[in-house]
């Protein structure tokens, strides 16, 4: 492989990280307060407000139920809006950003609701305020589950950044595409798929030991 | 001019000191669940009258479903009441608002069942957790940590988790947890129903030494009579949503009024007959058959030495059956089965000795 290839294959690994590294950021601090409340909201439960969950419940659905690429093509001018045009790396954040929140939402939902009730009573009992049962209890508790959803969401993203090369998004995908498929070079296909799987091996690993490290339920001997 | 008569003149045989005021006070509470889609509502509790006296330990007993879980959660608001009035410390909790029950779980500890300790906090920072809670500056709770992990005898796990802990040590930071807050009240919810017999024992022994202590009025809901028999100086029995007796320990316990009760307390008080000797009990005596009686033996008359006094002055062999003797809320009981000659006048002899000592005697049948 030339230089000018690898220096491609650099480039777009660095595209691709900067991606999925901006659009998890943005993703877990608007899914983490979402997940929350989706998994807290329901009639009788710490938030409750029956009425919002069923209609942010709904919104999140019907982000998670459109194709990624569809939703890329659908929200364009909202990527404009925001990124000033919908062509290259920064663009594909938007997309990516929308498509990540409501995962991670539904993800940290999840992991809430594995918390034990009985935690819950027991903050009551101490006199907790709501904010401080979330804070103190809820968000603590599920820290394993949630660090593991965030792993699952993290892997999905690099998935699907491949795709945002369709539209003009930089990155491994992108890459991939042109140079190892349109261009007929198969030794890039390999160095992408290669490069992708170590990012993904490392990410998962990743999140396994930090989950391992949160979780106090299993005893260290 | 005579001094008038107290109306306690007129007051005839023991008396009974008055109960200590009552810290907390039910009053006709009812409680009533809402029914899911379509099905009917639910009347967890009616009725409940139930004082519990300032520094007493009260025992409400159930089987589950009886609505004894509802009961002490309406003490700390973690349920509502749907009628009548909740008293605590006098002031009527019936209509307190959310915010208002908040200030008051302050002051009122609670232990659970399954210990409810948080897996993700050492056993420092989770009996740190209400103080937190209650915005306690840090030195404090510190100091008021560390005392607590050695009342209850864990100083030495303080930095360990709950998953590496026994069950009785986590009801120990349990308890540890609750009383952070230097509640005056503390309800436990089958604080001991999840752990073995030998370490109930000890986690009984520690919810003593608080309440003489520290002074802390314990509500203690269980369904085993053991738990009740061992600390509680009050007990209520529930069944249905409704208290069906109640009173102190002792009398509860030895004279079971209820059939609920009775239930309950055959475990800890009855004696049975040996198999061999039950299927042969008859009714009516015949020629030569021995009278099997049941002797009850409460408070003092309990270690008064009956058998060896009615064999050496009545002259009657006394052949002992079965039996048990046991403490109930720090009183001796006993019971005992024993066969004696049928024939008279041993024994009338036998019956009258034992009535004079105030024994309870019952003629439970006959056998050959």
């Amino acid at each position: 492989m030339s230089p000018d290839i690898i220096r491609l294959i650099l480039q777009a690994t660095a595209d691709t990280l900067t991606m999925v590294a901006v659009a998890a950021g943005i993703g877990t601090l608007l899914g983490l307060p979402l997940g929350v409340f989706l998994a807290t909201s329901k009639r009788g439960e710490l938030f409750a407000a029956p009425f919002a969950n069923a209609v942010l419940g709904a919104l999140v659905n019907a982000t998670r139920s459109t194709p990624f690429i569809i939703l890329v093509v659908a929200i364009i001018p909202f990527t404009r809006l925001l990124a000033g045009t919908s062509i290259g790396t920064a663009a594909a954040i938007v997309p990516l950003t929308v498509a990540s929140t409501p995962f991670i939402a539904r993800l940290i939902e999840g992991a809430i609701r594995e918390v034990d009730q009985g935690l819950v009573e027991a903050a009551r009992s101490m006199g907790a305020t709501p904010v401080q049962i979330v804070r103190k209890v809820l968000v603590p508790e599920a820290l394993p589950a949630i660090v593991l959803g965030l792993t699952l969401a993290i892997v999905s993203l690099l998935g699907f950044s491949a795709m945002v090369g369709a539209v003009g998004g930089g990155g491994l995908g992108d890459l991939g595409i042109r140079y190892g498929y349109q261009r007929f070079m198969p030794d890039v296909m390999a160095a992408v798929v290669a490069v992708l799987i170590v990012l993904v091996q490392t990410v998962q690993s990743i999140g396994d030991r930090l989950a391992r490290h949160l979780n106090k339920r299993l005893r260290h001997a | 001019m005579n001094a008038p008569l107290k109306p306690d003149a007129f007051r005839v045989g023991i008396d009974i000191p008055p109960l200590p005021e009552p810290i907390i006070r039910f009053e006709r509470v009812g409680k009533v669940f809402a029914g899911r889609r379509g099905q009917s509502e639910v009347e967890a509790l009616a009725g409940i009258d139930l004082d519990v006296p300032k520094g007493a330990i009260v025992g409400v007993i159930g089987r589950s479903g009886a609505g004894k879980s509802t009961l002490i959660r309406l003490v700390n608001g973690l349920e509502r009441a749907s009628s009548g009035r909740i008293l605590i410390e006098g002031e009527d909790v019936t209509g307190l608002s959310e915010a208002g029950w908040r200030a008051r779980r302050r002051t009122t500890g609670m232990i659970f069942q399954h210990f409810n300790l948080l897996s993700s906090r050492t056993v420092f920072d989770n009996v740190a957790l209400p103080l937190e809670i209650a915005g306690t500056p840090r030195a404090e709770i510190t100091t008021q940590v560390e005392r607590l992990l050695d009342l209850v005898g864990l100083a030495d796990k303080r930095e360990r988790y709950p998953a590496e802990l026994s069950g009785g040590q986590k009801q120990r930071v349990g308890i540890a947890r609750a009383l952070a807050t230097e509640p005056k009240v503390l309800l436990c919810d089958e604080a001991t129903s999840a752990l073995d017999p030998e370490t109930t024992q000890s986690i009984l022994a520690l919810l003593k030494q608080v309440n003489r202590e520290l002074g802390v009025t314990i509500l203690l809901i269980t369904h085993e009579i053991p738990v009740i028999k061992e600390i509680c100086d009050r007990v209520a029995v529930i069944e249905g949503g409704r208290i069906v007796e109640e009173g102190d320990t002792f009398s509860v316990l030895t004279q079971p009024k209820h059939p609920t009760t009775a239930r309950f307390v055959e475990a800890v008080t009855g004696v049975d007959l040996p198999a061999h000797l039950a299927g042969r009990l008859r009714t009516e005596p015949r020629p030569g058959d021995a009278a099997v009686l049941r002797i009850t033996f409460t408070g003092e008359n309990a270690t008064a030495p009956v058998i060896s006094r009615l064999s050496s002055i009545i002259g009657v062999d006394v052949n002992i059956l079965a039996g048990r003797i046991d403490a109930i809320a720090g009183k001796p009981f006993g019971s005992l089965l024993v066969s004696v000659p049928a024939r008279e006048p041993e024994l009338g002899a036998v019956l009258g000795a034992l009535k004079s000592l105030e024994l309870k005697v019952e003629v439970i049948g006959h056998v050959s």
